[in-house]
């Protein structure tokens, strides 16, 4: 460009110019692109790696060097990991769970949401400070009387009306599916859906006689179905990747979620990767597919809430 | 909504009616309507409290009354089987002389340190890059955000087997640029970044989301105008965007201390607090008081000394990123 000719035209220039810019925007892009996909593949490997392994033979593990495809397609890794650790009662005991969870927040935390934000009685403000405050206590604050709780339920597993002499809730489902059935987060987050919506609408259905109970199923619910299934996905996702509070709770196989037999089998045979990482496929793809299908809810409801 | 329509015609008459007989009897309509005014906000409270009942009963029972048991169960001795012995502040004072949960806090600090501010960094980094009208913006989101809702075990488990010494990825890879493998999880100089790395690697997506959001939000125009009085790049991202993306700022650093402060289930699967207790953190010294060893009232006062810590944080993030706007 320095070597223009003087004689030559600004308006040469400028298309020199011009076209510069957008060389330079394209290698821009082009950068750009580079260091996100660099990002996105370090996001993926892990997932890729952890199918590809779960249909490798012991033997191609094992070798000096392995090849990053399976030298043959051990379908048969899948079925043998089932026989090897009960894979399939963890994951129906997890979707029970799970479903449970989502069903309970969605009934009785919406409700409480609902009165929370729409119906004036006495003692709301300082009910929704008390939500609030409990919306804040961490996991690790509250999981000792937690379980002691449920060790002393009163009348149930052995235990007397004083809760001694039995394990109370221990390895039962009403362990595994109270305590974590609702959240303040949930009914925080119910509460900020439904003040969104306009007074207008309650006015005009309580003067038509309709009752508060349905104003709240009739006329509001209806209007926030996003967030319904934003609130859904969120408790569905919390109750499938929960740990440590089944783990607590429950020693019996047969009541051990996917993510607690995960544990237990590696612990046991830690080194049958195969079989290892088809469990974990196992335990990853429910919460892989929903994300993928349902990602506008999961983002929506991870910047309204953050919750992790 | 077409259903509220048609159904409450009943009571819309009876208004009516009683309307109509107030030309004939207006000393007897007002006594009437305060009392239907009160009777309406009788039922109106009765109501509320009707629904929110099950779930004050919920969270008080698993959340409320825990809450005041720890502190309580803190000044204890208590095993399980016996009765709790009252010992006063016995249990904090051993937690201040136990060097393992000194080191389990340091521990938690600097995993904090590194999977909360730094990783903010680089998320904000990548969100910006991501804000601009990209062919492939969409998918490199999605990957970003995907360890986010994978359960933490399953991806511990999938780190477990890329960290393996002899069979492990990530040692195959090094091997490729000449760099000679480690046993990562087992010496206890790699073990706590083993860790980190995994944290950092789940936790970058929120914090992406979260900034992609708020710079959603951002006015184009001060872009524009900044451009127009020939700012760079670098000037415009650090005198508009971190500015401006403060709040965001604030609530991104909140959640990822509470969260990285609870870490517990990638050291359960990884580590077990291992080696040496390199790896140790808080939340793994309470599991351990609590449930391998049954001293409940020692676990207890752990958990208060997290809680505390956790507030602490969540005043000075408050304070550091408050600025000027107060």
């Amino acid at each position: 460009m320095t070597m223009t000719p003087s004689t030559t035209s600004t308006a040469h220039t400028s298309v020199a110019l011009r076209s510069a810019t957008r060389k330079r925007k394209l290698r821009q892009r082009i950068i750009l692109n580079v260091v996100l996909a660099i990002g996105a593949i370090t996001m993926i490997i892990p997932f890729v790696w952890m199918i590809l392994t779960s249909l490798k033979s012991p033997a191609e593990i094992a070798a000096a060097t392995q090849t990053f495809l399976p030298q043959t397609w051990q379908w048969s890794n899948y079925p043998e990991a089932m026989q090897a650790a009960p894979f399939l009662t963890y994951f129906r005991n997890s979707l029970v769970i799970s479903i449970s969870h989502t069903l309970i927040t969605l009934v009785f935390a919406s409700m409480a949401g609902y009165a929370l934000a729409r119906i004036a009685f006495k003692g709301r403000e300082v009910l929704f400070l008390a939500f609030v405050a409990m919306l804040m206590i961490p996991t690790y604050t509250k999981i000792v009387p937690q379980f002691l709780i449920v060790k002393f339920m009163p009348l149930f597993g052995g235990n007397d009306i004083l809760g001694q002499g039995g394990s109370g809730w221990l390895n039962s489902w009403w362990a595994l599916i109270i305590p974590g059935g609702l959240s303040a987060t949930a009914i925080f987050l119910f509460r900020q859906f439904y003040l969104s919506l306009p007074k207008e609408l309650e006015e005009a259905a309580r003067l038509d006689g309709l009752g508060e109970f349905r104003i709240y199923a009739q006329i509001y619910t209806p209007l926030i179905k996003p967030a319904i299934a934003t609130v859904a996905l969120l408790t569905f996702q919390e109750s499938w990747n929960n740990f440590l509070w089944p783990l607590l709770v429950t020693t019996r196989d047969d009541l051990r979620v996917i993510q607690v037999g995960l544990a237990v089998f590696q612990q046991l045979d830690g080194t049958q990767w195969q079989y290892l990482m088809a469990g974990t496929t196992l335990a990853t793809i429910p919460m892989v597919v929903l994300f993928l299908f349902c990602q506008k809810y999961f983002i929506q409801g991870f910047t309204n809430a953050g919750i992790k | 909504m077409t259903t509220t329509a048609n159904r409450p015609s009943q009571p819309n008459t009876s208004k009516k009616t009683s309307a109509d007989a107030r030309a004939d009897a207006p000393n007897l309509r007002v006594p009437k309507k305060l009392k239907s005014r009160s009777e309406t906000k009788r039922r109106l409270r009765r109501t509320g409290w009707l629904m929110v009942a099950p779930s004050v009963l919920h969270i008080g029972l698993w959340t409320a009354i825990p809450v005041l048991a720890t502190i309580a169960l803190s000044f204890t001795d208590y095993d399980i089987f016996d009765a709790p012995a009252w010992i006063g502040i016995d249990n904090y004072v051993e937690i201040l002389n136990d060097p393992t949960f000194r080191q389990a806090t340091w521990n938690t600090i600097t995993y904090t340190f590194w999977t909360v501010p730094v990783s903010m960094a680089l998320a904000l980094v990548i969100a910006v890059l991501l804000n601009q009208n990209l062919r492939l913006r969409n998918w490199y989101r999605t990957a970003f955000f995907l360890p986010q809702v994978t359960a933490t075990v399953a991806i511990a488990m999938v780190w477990l087997w890329i960290y393996n010494p002899q069979d492990g990825l990530l040692n195959a890879v090094l091997s490729i640029v000449g760099i000679p493998g480690q046993a990562w999880l087992a010496d206890p100089s790699w073990s706590l970044w083993a860790v980190i790395l995994v944290g950092a690697w789940q936790g970058i997506g929120i914090k992406m989301l979260i900034y992609i959001a708020a710079l959603q939000n951002i006015d184009e125009s001060l872009y524009e105008a900044a451009s127009m009085d020939g700012a760079s790049a670098v000037r415009k991202f650090f005198s508009i965007t971190v500015p401006l993306l403060k709040p965001a700022t604030f609530f991104v650093l909140i959640i990822s201390i509470i969260g990285a402060f609870q870490v517990f289930d990638q050291i359960y699967v990884l580590t077990d607090g291992g080696p040496a207790n390199s790896t140790t953190m808080m939340t793994y010294e309470v599991y351990r008081s609590a449930f391998q060893n049954f001293q409940m009232g020692l676990a207890s006062a752990q958990s208060v000394v997290l809680f505390a810590f956790l507030l602490v944080m969540t005043i000075i993030s408050r304070r550091a990123t408050k600025g000027d706007d107060e």
